[in-house]
């Protein structure tokens, strides 16, 4: 019951969020027009008044954008609690794995090879991210398996692949496609269309579905992997589907909107505040408290004065102190157990 | 009838051997004691009876069976691990915990039913730890953890039960009160109970059975009382010893000591 209203005051959140970002924006747009618009397209005419800019930039702008922000957020969110249970480490995210870079190598990689294809972009970041996951995961389990190998074995494939795409934006031709990779490994909703909506967002919309249904089986896998074999489970198999579940929702973000940091790692935190670790509870609010936050984050990155920021640079603003202030607050609880 | 038995069973590692040509018999209704000191390979049997490890040369066996020939959710049915620790680090609640034990029978995109919920809490008040249910496992104190572990084994309705030194960091009371429900519970469900423990008394009062290990080999495997006496506890652990009594409820283990009072070793 406690659970169902937690959940229902997140959704209307989100929702009043998604109202909030309708109307906020360098384009005049007021709830009254909001309102005319949506009687219009019902089939109420309006007279007197011209929809026909606000009509525009409500469809072809910021309609893909927010649907585009409350899914990246959504499935970047789940992807890191997902990756947290999978490795029993509240520490791991797709950016510290490495899954990021290696998605965002991958993209560039595609853009710099393929730049018309939507499909190859996302399916060479995709590639990518679980080429990158892979090598972090050996590393670590060729070491001591602790935690503290499993991040620092992500440092270094994270370094690895920003090497990567240095390389690649060094090569790259500085008046065409430089700046156009510069400006997306920042991280930015600026430039989605209703493509990336349809193919990017369609992948995380379907990755989200599938680990909803696969939630509950993340418990006994966050036991570790002996336990989870006492108990019975297929580790090796289960963990590789839900490793390439929450790498296909991040390279599905990477591919349209770039890099896109500290959201995997810190909404899990919060989410695990309100309803404990019990991943059947957890990720659906997980899921609704990063849309949330992405949304709100997004907004702001495109009305701040001074021009609009990359939604990257912000959620790196907002995420690092935070987590740095839930690592100082949660000292023993994070760090005692391996 | 489920006879759990141990086939000369060898194991290795990169190290050298553990494991020496390892035999033993454990039965049903019975609470079999491993002991022997640290590092003399119980921790690897262990591993190897739940065919986590793979031995190099012998088996093991349930009612006839090798164990590495069963599949791994067939096996969490008939077979349960109560272990040490968990690695649990996340914040479960104990029925959250306890009902996992139902995970071998769920496909992934299953989760377990309001039966399943009322059956863990059941068997958690069945071991009379039934206030724990609603609590978070992880402010838990170590003798609650214990009780909970030993809950979700038992759930998973197994028929040899298998626990890695129980009573590690408990406190006098707790080392007592989880042997006795399990050498009690182990009596009423008829299980081939396997039980790794250090201290030759708690294993006196609450074993049928004994097996000594030492240095990968088995050097004792009998009844308490043919086991356990002074000649043994000498040879395996290295330390002089006085066994007084005669009943399993008085019986005890004494370390020998001079006149000075310093532990004769």
């Amino acid at each position: 019951m406690k659970y169902r209203l937690l959940y229902s005051a997140c959704l209307l959140c989100l929702l009043l969020a998604a109202l909030l970002a309708l109307i906020t924006g360098k384009y005049p747009m007021t709830p009254g027009i909001l309102v005319r618009l949506c009687l219009s397209a019902l089939g109420y005419k309006q007279v007197g008044f011209d929809l026909a800019g606000p009509a525009l930039v409500l469809w072809s702008v910021r309609l893909p954008r927010i649907l585009m922000a409350v899914l990246v957020g959504a499935g970047l969110s789940v992807s890191g609690a997902m990756f947290q249970g999978l490795f029993k480490n509240p520490l791991v995210s797709p950016g510290i794995l490495g899954v990021s870079s290696g998605a965002n190598f991958g993209a560039a990689i595609g853009l710099l090879f393929f730049s018309g294809s939507v499909w190859a972009i996302q399916a060479s970041a995709f590639i990518w991210g679980l080429i990158a996951v892979g090598l972090t995961c050996q590393i670590g389990r060729r070491g001591d398996r602790s935690i503290t190998t499993l991040v620092l074995a992500g440092v270094i494939v994270s370094a690895l692949f920003m090497a990567g795409l240095s390389y690649i934006k060094c090569k790259a031709d500085p008046l065409g496609q430089l700046p156009a990779i510069v400006f997306w490994t920042m991280g930015s909703f600026n430039s989605v269309s209703w493509t990336d909506v349809a193919f990017g967002g369609g992948l995380i919309a379907a990755g989200l579905l599938a680990c909803r249904a696969m939630s509950w089986g993340l418990n006994p896998l966050s036991l570790g992997e002996e336990e989870a074999l006492a108990l019975g489970l297929n580790v090796a198999a289960r963990r590789a589907v839900y490793i390439l579940l929450a790498t296909l929702m991040v390279s599905a973000a990477t591919a349209p909107c770039g890099t896109i940091g500290w959201v995997g790692l810190l909404i899990p935190h919060m989410a695990r505040i309100f309803t404990g670790a019990e991943h059947d509870r957890l990720i659906p609010v997980c899921a609704v408290l990063g849309a949330i936050f992405m949304l709100v984050v997004d907004t702001l990155a495109r009305t701040l004065p001074g021009g609009e920021v990359p939604v990257g640079i912000l959620t790196a603003f907002i995420g690092a102190p935070c987590f740095g202030i839930l690592l100082i607050r949660n000292k023993t609880t994070i760090w005692n157990n391996h | 009838m489920t006879i759990l038995k141990v086939h000369h069973l060898w194991f290795e590692y990169d190290t050298g051997p553990v494991l020496k040509d390892v035999s033993l018999t454990a039965s049903p209704g019975m609470v079999s004691g491993l002991l022997g000191p640290n590092a003399s390979g119980k921790t690897t049997l262990f591993k190897c009876m739940n065919g986590i490890l793979h031995p190099q040369a012998g088996r093991v066996c349930i009612s006839g069976k090798p164990v590495t020939a069963i599949h791994r959710k067939d096996l969490a049915q008939i077979m349960a691990v109560v272990p040490q620790q968990t690695g649990a680090i996340f914040s479960f609640t104990a029925r959250q915990m306890v009902v996992m034990a139902k995970a071998s029978g769920l496909a992934m995109w299953q989760r377990p039913s309001k039966t399943d919920f009322a059956g863990a809490e059941k068997v958690l008040d069945e071991i009379g730890a039934g206030e724990l249910a609603h609590r978070m496992f992880n402010d838990l104190s170590g003798g609650e953890k214990q009780m909970v572990l030993f809950a979700r084994a038992l759930f998973q309705c197994p028929q040899v039960l298998l626990l890695d030194e129980p009573t590690a960091h408990l406190d006098f009371k707790n080392q007592h009160l989880i042997l006795d429900r399990v050498r009690n519970v182990t009596r009423e469900k008829n299980l081939t109970t396997i039980i790794t423990l250090h201290d030759p008394n708690l294993a006196t009062r609450y074993c049928d059975d004994i097996v000594m290990l030492k240095r990968g080999e088995v050097c004792g495997h009998g009844p308490v009382r043919d086991v356990l006496n002074e000649d043994t506890i000498e040879s395996v652990y290295g330390i002089k010893v006085l066994v007084k009594g005669s009943h399993r409820c008085n019986r005890l283990v004494i370390p020998r000591t001079n006149a000075a009072g310093d532990v004769l070793f």
